[in-house]
Parts: structure tokens; sequence; C-alpha cells
């Protein structure tokens, strides 16, 4: 599943940049995220991701990996973890590019998701539904957070 | 395998609501399993307890009264199909109930059930909705009346409360100008798309339409934009309007792309349904 999003926000890039790198302030924007560690600075990080629909609950302890780093423009993430109680796996490709437009930080992301074992059961489009809307809290989280503290 | 959990037999609804309130999450309601048995079975959700409710008195039978017909949420499909009450009044919920799933889920698998597992490809919901239905919540504080329509909330949620049990179906007994259909169109074991309408036909006028759609989205959804095309309609601008009624209803329907059709077919597909239910009932 493929998903592109883009977050337009009224920061400065640097602002933005050194926020995605505070890893605490950065997870309290994802949906479902916690226990954030970071395991090597800038490398390596670790959190665990809590999903549901209806009754059925996923938690993913999850390694982050930052594959690329070009210093305010862009970012190649991996996320992967499994939840063993219901035999089901995640794994996230992350792009993320930052420009300046004007006054603004147009932040446009593009997620790769792959859900595999049991839970793919539920349904291709439940699952695509549910991403989506995780990507959507994610990205009015970001906007609020970074626009609300000017 | 089903891994082990503890059954709890309450013998009232005071007492489900009470067990309810009191394991929050840990716990479910178990009534007949078609849906939850399965789910628990793939190791896709695990509950410490179930709480079995069919030993409840007075949840199980179709009854009717001055303005409703009132249906217990423990009654099963099987029981539905053959009730004399609901092929009289009710025929199109009958017809519905004939063709949910298999007859072992049908004899096994209660209305209440069904509609509180909230699962996007069930059929009952959609129907209820076009027939007004009120759904009857209770708990040990008293009970509530939800419209079916706001019943639905999500793809497997719906607006019970954490504490409530759903105990009764009540659908307005339809009058004689009264008409209704449900439709269904899928080749994989459920439906990919599901169409309700029901409608009063006075003379050649057709009124009080109610349409709703299911299967193709999360969860079953009354289309009142398509209703107003075509209530206070003559019967032949009516049939000429249903073009116009389907696209606007396929676009309402929240249609995903799934293993059950893309997008756009289903949304076609809600088109196709809508207008041959409405045929075969106002022909």
């Amino acid at each position: 599943m493929q998903f592109e999003k883009q977050i337009e926000i009224a920061a400065p890039r640097e602002k933005v940049w050194k926020f995605i790198w505070d890893i605490d302030r950065f997870i309290s924007c994802v949906p479902g995220c916690k226990d954030a560690k970071t395991v090597e600075e800038g490398k390596r990080y670790s959190a665990t991701m809590v999903e549901r629909v209806g009754p059925f609950k996923v938690e993913f302890p999850t390694t982050i990996e930052v594959l690329e780093r070009e210093e305010l423009t862009h970012i190649k993430a991996q996320a992967s973890g499994a939840d063993n109680k219901i035999g089901s796996r995640m794994k996230i490709d992350l792009d993320v590019n930052l420009r300046e437009e004007g006054n603004k930080t147009v932040v446009s992301f593009i997620a790769g998701v792959d859900i595999l074992g049991k839970l793919a059961a539920l349904g291709h489009g439940i699952i695509k539904r549910k991403a989506d809307q995780v990507l959507d809290e994610f990205a009015h989280a970001v906007k609020t957070t970074l626009e609300g503290d000017k | 395998m089903l891994r082990r959990f503890r059954l709890e037999e309450p013998e009232s609804v005071a007492e489900v609501s009470e067990l309810l309130g009191r394991f929050g999450d840990s716990a479910k309601i178990y009534a007949g399993g078609t849906e939850l048995l399965l789910a628990m079975k793939e190791g896709l959700i695990h509950y410490e307890r179930l709480i079995n409710v069919k030993q409840l008195k007075d949840l199980g039978a179709v009854t009717e009264d001055n303005g409703s017909i009132k249906i217990g949420a423990l009654c099963t499909h099987r029981q539905l199909e053959t009730s004399t009450l609901l092929q009289e009044k009710l025929p199109s919920l009958v017809k519905l109930e004939q063709n949910v799933a298999n007859v072992r889920v049908r004899q096994a698998g209660s209305i209440g059930g069904n509609l509180c597992f909230a699962e996007p490809h069930a059929d009952p919901g959609t129907l209820l909705m076009a027939l007004g239905a009120k759904m009857i919540a209770e708990k040990n504080s008293g009970k509530r009346e939800i419209e079916a329509q706001d019943f639905f909330v999500d793809a497997y949620e719906t607006s019970l409360q954490a504490d409530e049990l759903l105990t009764e179906i009540r659908v307005p007994k339809p009058g004689g100008n009264s008409r209704s259909a449900y439709l269904k169109f899928g080749y994989l074991e459920r439906p990919s798309v599901g169409v309700a309408v029901a409608l009063t036909l006075d003379g050649t006028t057709v009124n009080d339409v109610r349409i709703a759609v299911g299967c193709a989205g999360p969860a079953p959804k009354r289309v009142a934009e398509a209703e107003a095309i075509l209530t206070g309609k003559g019967k032949d601008e009516a049939v000429a309007l249903l073009q116009q009624a389907g696209a606007v209803a396929g676009r309402a329907s929240e249609a995903i792309s799934d293993l059950h059709g893309a997008q756009d077919y289903k949304e076609h597909i809600v088109g196709v349904l809508l207008k041959r239910a409405f045929n075969s009932i106002v022909g």
C-alpha cells in the first residue's frame, strides 16, 4: 500500500527539521505510538505502535532505522515490527522531503506500508483506510504542534 | 486454536451490563458465535472472558404491538427466515435472511450478534436502516433507542456503550402502501455491495423513499441525497431519475477498493442494484 501526503506548515524549515529529530515531540504526533527510545542518535530508534480496528488490536514493537539523511531536505527511513500474539508483521518505508515555499515549509512524504500475516484477514480495504486515517491524524498533529508554538 | 477463556453465564440483562462494565475490554458478549469464535480461533482477538447471553429469557422471539414488529436480539437468522409474522409483515427481511451466508451460519448466528459485530460485509443493517428500525440498547441503569442509521459508527464499531447490550430491534409496521427490497451482489463468500430501498406508493406518487447502501464501504449508510431525488415524484419520473439517484448513492457509499471489487466498480453496482430494487417494488 502506497500513501502520499503533503503537509504545509507555517514555520521555517530549520524549525521543522529540528522537530523531526526531537524524538519525544515527534512521536507524540504519531497516533498510537508510545515508549519511544533513541537507540543510536540520528540512526536507530525504537517504539511501540498500538492500533485498533473495532475489537481487533495490534501491538507492534517497532524498530525505526534512518537509511539516508540530507540536512534540511530529505530523510529515508524504514520502520518494521511484529506482533507475535496475533502473528502479524508490518513494514513501513518512509521517504520524507522538505522544501521552502515563502514563509512556509512543505513536508511531503511517501509511505509504503506492508502488513503481513493474520491481520491481513481483516481485508486490504479496511487496513488501507485505517492507515490513511493514522497518516491524516499524524499530519494534522504535526501541523498543529509546529504552528502552535510560534 | 482457541485459547483458554472463562465463560460467564449471567441470568439477566442487568448482570450482563455489570459484567461488561467490570471487565471492560477483556470481556465480550457471546451469542451465536459465528463471527466471534471464528476471529478467536484465527487468533485475531482474544478475550479473557466470554459472556454467554444465549440463556437470557425474552430476547429470542418475534412479536408485534400496535406500531411495530419487535425482534429479539437473540433470534437466529433461521428463526427470522421462517417466522410467519415476518413473512406476512416484512417479506423483504425474510428474503434477506434466506440469503445470509449458509444454513449452518443461519442456524447458529443471531441478528443481534450480526449487528453488534458490525462486519462491513453483513446484510441486515442496511435493510433495517431503510426500514427505519430502532435498536434497543439496555444496561443496568435503563434502556435507550438508537436509530439504525446512528448505530453503525465504522467497520466493526457501533454506538453501543461499553456496558450496553442490544436487546431488541424494533421495525415500524409497514402500512398498506409500503414496499421494500434488499438486493446484493458478490462473487466471494460475502457480498461486495448491498442496497436497500423502502418507500410508500400513494397512487402513482413515490413517497417516504429511504435508501441505504452497505458492504461497499466500512459501514452501512443511509443516503438522504439519493432519497431526495426520488421522493414526491411520479412513478415514471422517478424511474427516469434512477440513474442520477444511483450515481449519488454510489459516491456516498464510501466504497473501498479491495478483493470484493474496485471502488468505481462497487459504485457502479450500487446504481445497478438501486435501479433493480426500485423497479422490483414499484413495477
